[in-house]
């Protein structure tokens, strides 16, 4: 009698220690594991609540990894915000089909134009205009172009994308949509859009 | 606040009923849509980028823009969402997410209401409607964009085309028959702005139909479902779609009854959320295509 009490109580302390448990991880008690994204959503919802813990992480990081631009959108409100051009505004430069390509509009939005090149059906590349007014850390990486197409500096970026940047503002860009579409194909196309035209754009 | 639009790609299935329905329709459009679900995933699998350091700068661009409310991406998903509930009537939506495995056709038999035709009608002309301002709010086409619908829907392609089959052969032919675009644009024609006001689903999806008034909204209903009415009934019979051949392609992946076709339509409806599903799907690719050309 008093072994199956003292086994009762032992019980009991085992079941309250983990209804407890229970109710720590139900109310958030277990951290949250972080993830990769979690910074640049806190960065474009204005959360501000770690910010210092952030800063910190930041320096950390500077260290051991190399500087990447920030992908944030400029606040447009601001006195001296550069306003990006409208995406309708972008569309004569592209080039016109041919070769066997189709073109299909994909994206217009205020300050990037965007177009598919299709061949028998399929996805080929993607073309795009886009006015870094809406992402000024992206004209960085040309600092260090060694190429030029049309007299305007170009590089490539990553393993599918080939760049353009025009009149020190617009990025023009042809992306691979399969391995057919190769690099030299992506500069051919890049060379076709009327990227002196383009630099004239204000 | 809202959800993390990494953690909404994240969170969408690899199995389930929703998932069995749509590979069901492979033999509609073979090769068309693949279930790529995860953020990082997605990224990878659209750009073909294996570099950790471009994917991490693709994905942070594309959080901005999905979360900058004026790029339109955040009132797409909730389209994607509210039509997908509204279908239902009953919330299906979040029913769905439960069905996360196989569900027994017969075991749902007495929880089934089949929808009046009419209803059903209305249904689908919402999902058009949903599909038409979704289009224009994720590729940023002014105005209304029923002309330029009508026109991109050619040359749609990947999630965007199986959410249009999975609207036809789900909520057309198998509820209304092989006809189906020909008898809901009879019941277009004849509705009055009551029928809309009337339907349960109507009143929260509202806000988004373009129109002042509902004769406005029933207008734009009519203008919608007349710019892909042809594209509809020629996809219908180039790929000689029938309520048969339709329940036996289903009946491989779902327990469902070729003798009881109201009753499918139903529990597709309650069961799956497809609608949402490669809603999420279409908004993340033009997302990472986007936030590629801008980095």
């Amino acid at each position: 009698m008093v072994l199956s009490l003292k086994a009762r109580s032992h019980n009991f302390w085992i079941s309250l220690v983990l209804a407890l448990t229970l109710l720590m991880v139900g109310c958030g008690g277990a951290p949250k594991q972080e993830s990769r994204w979690d910074k640049a959503q806190k960065e474009s919802t204005g959360q501000k609540t770690d910010k210092k813990e952030d800063k910190k992480e930041d320096k950390k990081e500077d260290k051991t990894t190399e500087e990447k631009p920030s992908q944030a959108i400029p606040d447009k409100t601001a006195p001296d915000a550069v306003k990006p051009v409208a995406g309708s505004a972008l569309n004569k430069f592209f080039p016109a089909p041919g070769d066997g390509f189709e073109r299909v509009a994909s994206q217009e939005k205020e300050g990037a134009a965007i177009y598919k090149l299709k061949k028998d059906g399929k996805d080929a590349a993607e073309l795009s205009i886009t006015d870094t007014a809406n992402n000024p850390g992206a004209v960085d990486k040309f600092k260090s172009a060694s190429d030029k197409i049309g007299g305007f500096p170009a590089l490539e970026q990553g393993s599918t994308a080939t760049a353009v940047l025009v009149a020190n503002r617009f990025q023009v860009k042809a992306i691979s949509k399969n391995p057919g579409f190769t690099k030299d194909n992506r500069k051919a196309w890049l060379g076709k859009f009327d990227l002196k035209g383009l630099s004239a754009l204000k | 606040m809202s959800k993390p639009i990494y953690e909404i790609i994240d969170e969408l299935p690899t199995s389930g009923m929703t998932v069995r329905a749509l590979n069901a329709l492979d033999f509609v459009i073979p090769g068309q849509w693949e279930n790529i679900v995860g953020f990082e995933n997605t990224i990878k699998t659209i750009t073909g980028e294996t570099d950790e350091s471009m994917v991490q700068q693709i994905g942070e661009r594309a959080i901005h823009l999905y979360n900058d409310k004026s790029q339109g991406y955040q009132t797409a998903l909730w389209i994607y969402q509210k039509v997908n509930s509204a279908g239902g009537a009953l919330g299906s939506a979040a029913l769905a997410n439960k069905f996360t495995e196989s569900v027994s056709f017969l075991s749902f038999l007495n929880r089934l209401t089949p929808k009046a035709d009419n209803l059903q009608a209305i249904d689908l002309c919402l999902k058009i409607v949903g599909e038409v301002v979704a289009y224009t709010k994720i590729n940023g086409i002014p105005g209304d964009g029923i002309a330029e619908f009508g026109g991109a829907i050619a040359d749609y392609g990947n999630a965007s085309l199986m959410r249009m089959a999975a609207l036809i052969c789900f909520d057309g032919v198998i509820p209304l028959g092989p006809d189906f675009v020909l008898k809901v644009e009879d019941m277009v024609s004849k509705f009055q702005p009551s029928d809309l006001t009337s339907h349960p689903g109507f009143s929260y999806l509202s806000s988004f139909i373009p129109g002042t008034d509902s004769f406005g909204q029933l207008g734009f209903i009519r203008q919608s479902f007349g710019s892909i009415r042809d594209w509809m009934g020629s996809f219908v019979s180039s790929h000689s779609l029938t309520q048969n051949v339709l329940v036996s392609n289903l009946q491989r992946f779902i327990e469902v009854s070729e003798s009881k076709l109201d009753y499918v339509a139903a529990f597709l409806d309650m069961t799956t959320n497809y609608y949402e599903h490669t809603g999420i799907q279409t908004l993340a690719r033009s997302l990472v295509e986007r936030a590629q050309a801008e980095i």
